[in-house]
């Protein structure tokens, strides 16, 4: 199967990787470059307390633990399925009481969705799922990008790294964030799953600060995305995006976490 | 329509950000070979990306990858005691204007157990030399290798085996970490391996330190 998928006005390539599910590299909508790459870094999950014992053995609190989405969890192969209006990849990850569908879904209006749907029951109830997703948006180029939030009744810019929850705002068409380039005024919207409780990051994009292959960092400091983000100004600057949703585990599972992407300014 | 950017960090700067963005990267060389005073070319710009940069390594490629890591000089330590762990060998693509734009690269991230250390490394394949060499503590996820020796170690502990339930095997081995200084496994490399019935629910967790080979607790699932 090949690698590179033309269809629907988008061009992109995609592969398997070791820890990060299935990347999407170097795509275009409509003949223009949008994506330097995007995956999905990884999944941790954390658990609550689901038996009350008056005697307890070791800690009272536990930290996350997570398992790499990539060949070793893949069940079966990734399926690349046209639907009406678009391309979808998609493929199943299976880790003990985890499974987990992750989906690329390519509108053929300039939509993008990267989505994660959670199954499987965890290790009991109290659990919560953290998936990470990273997108390195090149809009026409790598540089002359910013970053705006929606708050406050209006689109304001973020100027330097930071981390940016979601707390309702969005304007009317339900976007929180978007990633905008100078030179054409195209931009990428993002929506984000209204029960995702999501937040973003946004750091400098910086060779060396390549995906880890881990959320923890050193012993005691905050985990990535989060110990990447420091006071580097992003106006004008080639942006890395973390989108990073919270899913607590309850009966309506499965649930589909991820947000909507919707290009603009790219052409008719 | 394109959306209009929120006017707070720098309007006035605009017209000039849109200059460069619209150089055509092809057209520019075949000017300077005419004029040899014409300006010079602008930097070539993702837009002309290689995509075969990103392709899977070869089993070769990664072979080359990790034996030009492990004659490193910087890492002779490692490499003589010989007790670290190759967690992961993939592509790396950096972004032009970068020198090693271009090159085929690795990205190579071991776990070096002697000094309890994680090393990650980029290889510049067409150079044969390590480019980027980060030493931290950092936690990788775990190897397969370490996958299957915490899942080893788990099963032959006393304590796991006693709590065990006819037809309970490891399902399976997740990356864990304390989330403060009163679990042993916050500052050292451990795994928690699930047990279960295939296919069915988990029913105890034991945590191994990877670092001694030995299971440091042993929790019903339930109470995790």
């Amino acid at each position: 199967m090949s690698n590179v998928i033309t269809a629907a006005n988008w061009k992109f390539h995609w592969r398997l990787t070791e820890s990060a599910g299935i990347m999407i590299y170097l795509a275009e909508y409509r003949g223009r470059r949008v994506l330097w790459e995007a995956s999905l870094p990884y999944v941790t999950v954390d658990h609550q307390r689901d038996v009350l014992e008056v005697v307890s053995e070791g800690t009272e609190t536990r930290g996350p633990w997570w398992v790499p989405l990539g060949a070793r969890t893949l069940a079966g192969n990734v399926r690349v399925q046209p639907f009406r209006g678009g391309v979808e990849l998609s493929a199943d990850f299976t880790a003990g009481p985890y499974h987990y569908l992750q989906m690329w879904r390519f509108h053929d209006d300039g939509r993008l969705c990267p989505w994660l749907t959670i199954h499987g029951t965890g290790l009991h109830d109290q659990h919560t799922y953290h998936p990470h997703w990273r997108f390195d948006f090149d809009l026409d180029g790598a540089g002359h990008d910013a970053l705006e939030s929606f708050s406050d009744g209006h689109w304001q810019r973020v100027e330097e790294e930071g981390w940016f929850p979601h707390t309702g705002d969005a304007d009317e068409s339900g976007f929180v964030w978007r990633q905008i380039d100078f030179g054409t005024g195209a931009a990428v919207n993002l929506r984000p799953h209204t029960w995702d409780d999501a937040e973003l990051f946004a750091v400098r994009y910086h060779d060396g600060e390549w995906a880890p292959f881990s959320p923890r960092s050193t012993t005691g400091a905050a985990p990535f995305p989060a110990a990447y983000v420091g006071r580097e100004p992003l106006d004008d600057h080639d942006v890395a995006l973390w989108y990073v949703a919270h899913v607590h585990f309850d009966q309506s599972f499965p649930y589909t976490a991820g947000p909507w992407i919707k290009l603009e300014g790219f052409g008719k | 329509m394109a959306p209009k950017p929120a006017p707070k960090a720098a309007a006035s700067k605009k017209p000039a950000k849109a200059a460069p963005k619209k150089a055509p990267a092809k057209a520019a060389p075949k000017k300077a070979a005419s004029k040899k005073s014409a300006a010079p070319p602008p930097p070539p710009d993702v837009v002309a990306s290689d995509p075969s940069l990103f392709a899977p390594l070869t089993p070769g490629e990664s072979a080359d990858a990790v034996r030009t890591l492990m004659e490193d000089r910087r890492i002779t330590g490692m490499a003589k005691v010989g007790r670290y762990r190759v967690v992961a060998t993939e592509p790396l693509v950096v972004k032009p204007p970068h020198w090693m734009h271009g090159h085929r690269l690795a990205r190579v991230v071991v776990y070096d157990y002697a000094a309890d250390r994680c090393v990650d490394a980029c290889v510049d394949l067409d150079a044969g030399v390590v480019a980027h060499l980060d030493i931290s503590k950092a936690q990788p996820m775990l190897s397969r290798e370490e996958e299957a020796i915490a899942t080893s170690v788990a099963t032959l502990d006393e304590r796991v085996r006693e709590k065990l339930a006819l037809g309970d095997a490891p399902q399976v081995t997740m990356h864990y970490w304390g989330k403060d200084a009163s679990d042993p496994a916050y500052a050292r490399r451990s795994a928690a391996v699930v047990f279960g019935r295939p296919g069915g629910h988990p029913s105890l967790v034991a945590v191994v330190d990877l670092l001694d080979n030995q299971v440091t607790a042993v929790v019903p699932a339930g109470s995790w």
